[in-house]
């Protein structure tokens, strides 16, 4: 996978969020969404965990009301067509229940594409699941043979980086510099973190600024979200695990921050 | 064996442009509980195709039951197909993708059989849009000996005609044994190689309930009405009997429903409760053609119902049949489900109920777990005297009765279907359906001021093997006006909600209805012009057909505005659905004359419709049987 590629243990300051307790009714989880999978929406997505739980015969907890709803949250939804190995959620059981079986029947239970890949305990008070996610990394891979190189190398240097977008309706352009905080490149994969923004940047917008300095860039095959969390100088560090996801090498172009 | 690399997965061609059409969910596969077999290691090979979206054709009965019958043969494969939807099919022509199947991706020629699901006429265009995508001649006439067989079944393909010199194969009736015996054929075909089309359609027509369009042919008489449809083969049937699966309980399936990975029609673990109905509704074609009754045990349902739920994950449980609450056991049947499932996020639900069958007791066992979301009824005419008619026998203090029970019982909004158009139809009979409607909305305001009714409307179409297939059909300007009537008498009222659809897809619904082989040609023509979707209002366009009728020189009236002759030839006459002729018209008489009901046979005498004995068959149910004495 591509996190595990270039992760390594961030240092003890960063230690990984969320409580090591075996046994918990509210968890956060971090799960893949790829193949297939990344051409199903945000809504269906709500709809396959919720049988998913069902046939694993997880105890979920669900909301009062006339229409109960099963307890399961999602963060900000992945774009449509896009893969991700870092997508998250949290869940409320009805009690308390033993983790590692529980995701083991859980990942048994969902369609191919989609798996749990770390979960932790929460306990009331902790912050917020967003908090703890202030930024995506994504990897865009352009069609073999393709190389980024100078294109990341030019959009790097550049003072800014204005790309068109549409706001109710009306043309307006948008600077996506204050949004980046690394971009790098490995041949045909360019590596870059997105501040998560009031109005978010998608890596399309950063395809769009390196279409601009080289109009002839096939589109990308294939865009995954590597992981959430923070940003720090020497990359991302993984909201649930605290390990630090770097930029690509060997060629690493980062700028300020 | 179809091992060439033309026969491989279309999906690295596929992957590439699925952002780029809507709803790409429709086209991955991947749902929970599909069958992925190794084509080599098979000896025979079927594409199910439901000739329509993926979100409503995913939900169908017929295909999920008949993919897993297929796929329970080790050395059988089955897969899925879906239409695409215009922009995909777009995208596929200028790609060059052809028409796969979900499972592996697999171009259509891959496949021996394409088997198509026909629920009704609005998939025709689209069935040709799917042969001609997959590279497969749309005529049988022109196909290669070794081409796909190409199988059309269900509740339409009661009058194949019109698609007659489009498909190798029809399937009268039930096809659960029907496929397998195919399935045998088609293996001896694919081992023995060499057969020519011929050969194979001679071994495909000792099949009981097997016709092949291209051993018959039908006859004109010179003033162009029909004069029969006749077999040109020395030991080929003249007419063809239905199939008819004996004890349901011997065929447990859906076992593992597909569950969806995107939003479909009916997200729900459906079992048939009780396939046929003894109802007698008139104008009801799938009461007609699936007698008689075979109900599904207590038990097999609750079987059914357990493991569908555990290897599913569905939130609901649908209890399908023509009409649920006439199971014997009904309120066995749900008390014990509801039992199981109360306390738990597993809803219950009885698509089709009579407002005569519906009671207190019914209604607490579909609502222990507190849900009551709509109610829906099909009184389907306006007045008694329309009733009466079509033999759907609903008294309006039935009605109100039942709409008391489910007021107060909770529900708040109760939805009611009925049809116009019916034969001897008056504004009175039409007025009645709004009428009807504020009557239960009245006695819903007694229970809550914000209590709805929605009135739901549609244009009333004849159909083959039913006593009403003799009876003209209304305009679609004709079925504007009454629309237009029933507008005016409810407009005061913002909690009655009516709702209506367009009358013009009925033209097209009724000439397909009704047609002979003569129709094909508008078929193909209209599929030529453009044709897709035809269910689908912001697809449909009668210009399309009518000019496709024009061009090929069909009189679209004759087949649609024309009361038949007593004695008229009809195009599916010899598609046997176990229904003596006389019986239909002297019900047909019946009906427009003294306009005198019928009861339902399941308790009461037997008034020889023809079907039990010419099946050996007899009504499974529950039920005490009633003597008749005679």
């Amino acid at each position: 996978m591509a996190a595990s590629d270039t992760s390594s243990q961030a240092p003890a300051d960063q230690a990984p969020r969320g409580r090591g307790d075996t046994v918990a009714s509210r968890i956060r989880v971090r799960y893949s969404k790829t193949g297939k999978l990344r051409f199903i929406s945000a809504i269906d997505l709500g709809r396959i965990w919720e049988r998913s739980l069902r046939r694993a015969q997880l105890p979920i907890a669900y909301s009062e009301g006339f229409s109960p709803h099963p307890k399961v949250s999602f963060t900000d939804a992945l774009p449509l067509g896009y893969a991700s190995t870092g997508e998250y959620a949290e869940l409320t059981f009805a009690g308390p229940i033993p983790l590692q079986p529980a995701i083991t029947a859980l990942n048994a239970a969902f369609p191919e594409g989609i798996a749990v890949r770390r979960a932790v305990a929460v306990a009331d008070g902790d912050p917020k699941l967003a908090t703890w996610l202030l930024a995506s990394c994504w990897d865009v891979a352009y069609p073999t043979g393709a190389d980024l190189t100078a294109a990341v190398a030019a959009t790097g240097q550049a003072e800014s980086l204005p790309v068109a977008r549409e706001r109710k309706g009306e043309p307006v352009t948008v600077d996506l510099r204050p949004a980046i905080h690394q971009i790098s490149v490995h041949g045909a994969r360019v590596r870059v973190t997105l501040h998560h923004l009031q109005v978010p940047v998608r890596p399309t917008e950063v395809d769009l600024a390196l279409r601009s300095t080289d109009p002839a860039l096939p589109p990308p095959a294939l865009v995954v979200r590597v992981a959430q969390g923070r940003p720090v100088a020497e990359g991302l560090v993984e909201a649930l695990s605290g390990e630090l996801v770097e930029p690509l090498h060997p060629i690493d172009m980062r700028l300020p921050t | 064996m179809n091992t060439s690399p033309a026969y491989e997965s279309v999906w690295p061609r596929l992957e590439p442009i699925l952002t780029s059409v809507r709803k790409p969910a429709r086209y991955v596969g991947g749902e929970g509980n599909i069958v992925v077999k190794d084509h080599a290691a098979a000896d025979s090979r079927w594409l199910l195709v439901y000739p329509d979206a993926y979100e409503v054709g995913q939900p169908n009965q017929g295909v999920q039951i008949l993919y897993e019958v297929l796929n329970e043969r080790p050395t059988t494969v089955a897969e899925r197909g879906y239409a695409p939807w215009t922009d995909m099919e777009a995208v596929m022509r200028a790609e060059a993708i052809p028409f796969f199947s979900l499972e592996t991706h697999r171009p259509m020629r891959a496949f021996d059989v394409v088997a198509f699901s026909l629920a009704a006429e609005v998939g025709y265009s689209n069935l040709l849009a799917c042969l001609d995508l997959g590279g497969v001649a749309l005529r049988a006439a022109d196909r290669a000996d070794d081409d796909p067989v190409v199988i059309v079944g269900g509740h339409a393909a009661f009058n194949p005609e019109p698609l007659a010199p489009f498909v190798d194969l029809v399937c009268a009736g039930d096809g659960e044994e029907f496929v397998l015996e195919v399935d045998q054929v088609v293996k001896a075909w694919r081992r023995d190689g060499g057969w020519n089309r011929e050969r194979l359609y001679a071994e495909l027509v000792k099949i009981p309930g097997a016709y092949v369009p291209a051993f018959y042919e039908a006859e004109y008489s010179a003033a162009g009405g029909l004069r029969g449809t006749f077999p040109r083969r020395s030991g080929v049937p003249y007419r063809i009997p239905k199939r008819t699966v004996s004890d349901l309980d011997a065929w447990p399936y859906p076992k593992r429903s597909i569950v969806p990975l995107t939003e479909t029609v009916h997200e729900r673990y459906s079992v048939e409760i009780f396939r046929g109905c003894t109802r007698g509704c008139r104008f009801c074609q799938a009461g007609m053609i699936t007698r008689p009754v075979r109900e599904r045990s207590r038990e097999t349902v609750k079987q059914m119902v357990a493991n569908g739920v555990a290897n599913t994950g569905f939130e609901e449980v649908g209890l399908l049949s023509l009409s649920s609450a006439d199971h014997s056991d009904i309120l066995g049947l749900c008390g014990d489900l509801a039992d199981a499932y109360e306390g738990t996020s597993t809803s219950l639900s009885l698509p089709s109920t009579r407002v005569d069958a519906f009671n207190v007791t019914l209604a607490d066992e579909l609502t222990r777990n507190g849900r009551r979301t709509g109610l829906t009824f099909a009184p389907e005419a306006g007045t008694e005297r329309m009733r009466r008619v079509i033999n759907k026998m609903v008294s309006e203090a039935d009605m109100l009765r039942t709409a008391e029970t489910a007021f107060a019982n909770g529900w708040r909004h109760l939805k009611l279907y009925f049809m116009i158009g019916l034969p001897t139809e008056t504004d009175e009979d039409v007025l009645g359906i709004a009428e009807l409607g504020l009557k239960v909305l009245a006695v819903g305001r007694q229970h809550g001021r914000r209590n709805k009714v929605t009135v739901s409307v549609g244009g009333f179409v004849p159909k083959p093997h039913t006593p009403f297939q003799w009876a003209a059909q209304d305009t679609p300007e004709e079925l504007q006006r009454k629309l237009g009537l029933l507008k005016r008498r409810v407009a005061s009222d913002r909690n009655l909600n009516l709702r209506y659809h367009d009358p013009r897809p009925s033209v097209m619904e009724g000439l397909l209805a009704r047609g002979d082989r003569r129709v094909a040609d508008v078929v193909q023509r209209a599929f030529e012009l453009g044709a897709r979707f035809d269910g689908w209002d912001e697809c449909f366009d009668l210009g399309i057909w009518r000019r496709a009728a024009d061009e090929v020189g069909v009189d679209i009236a004759w087949y649609t505005r024309r009361q038949r002759d007593p004695d008229e030839a009809f195009p599916w006459d010899h598609l046997d659905s176990g229904l003596e002729r006389e019986w239909l018209w002297s019900d047909w008489q019946a009906a427009v004359e003294a306009g005198s009901e019928l009861e339902d046979c399941r308790w009461t005498p037997c008034y020889d419709c023809g079907v039990c004995p010419g099946l050996d068959l007899q009504h499974q149910t529950g039920h005490l049987p009633i003597f008749s004495g005679g």
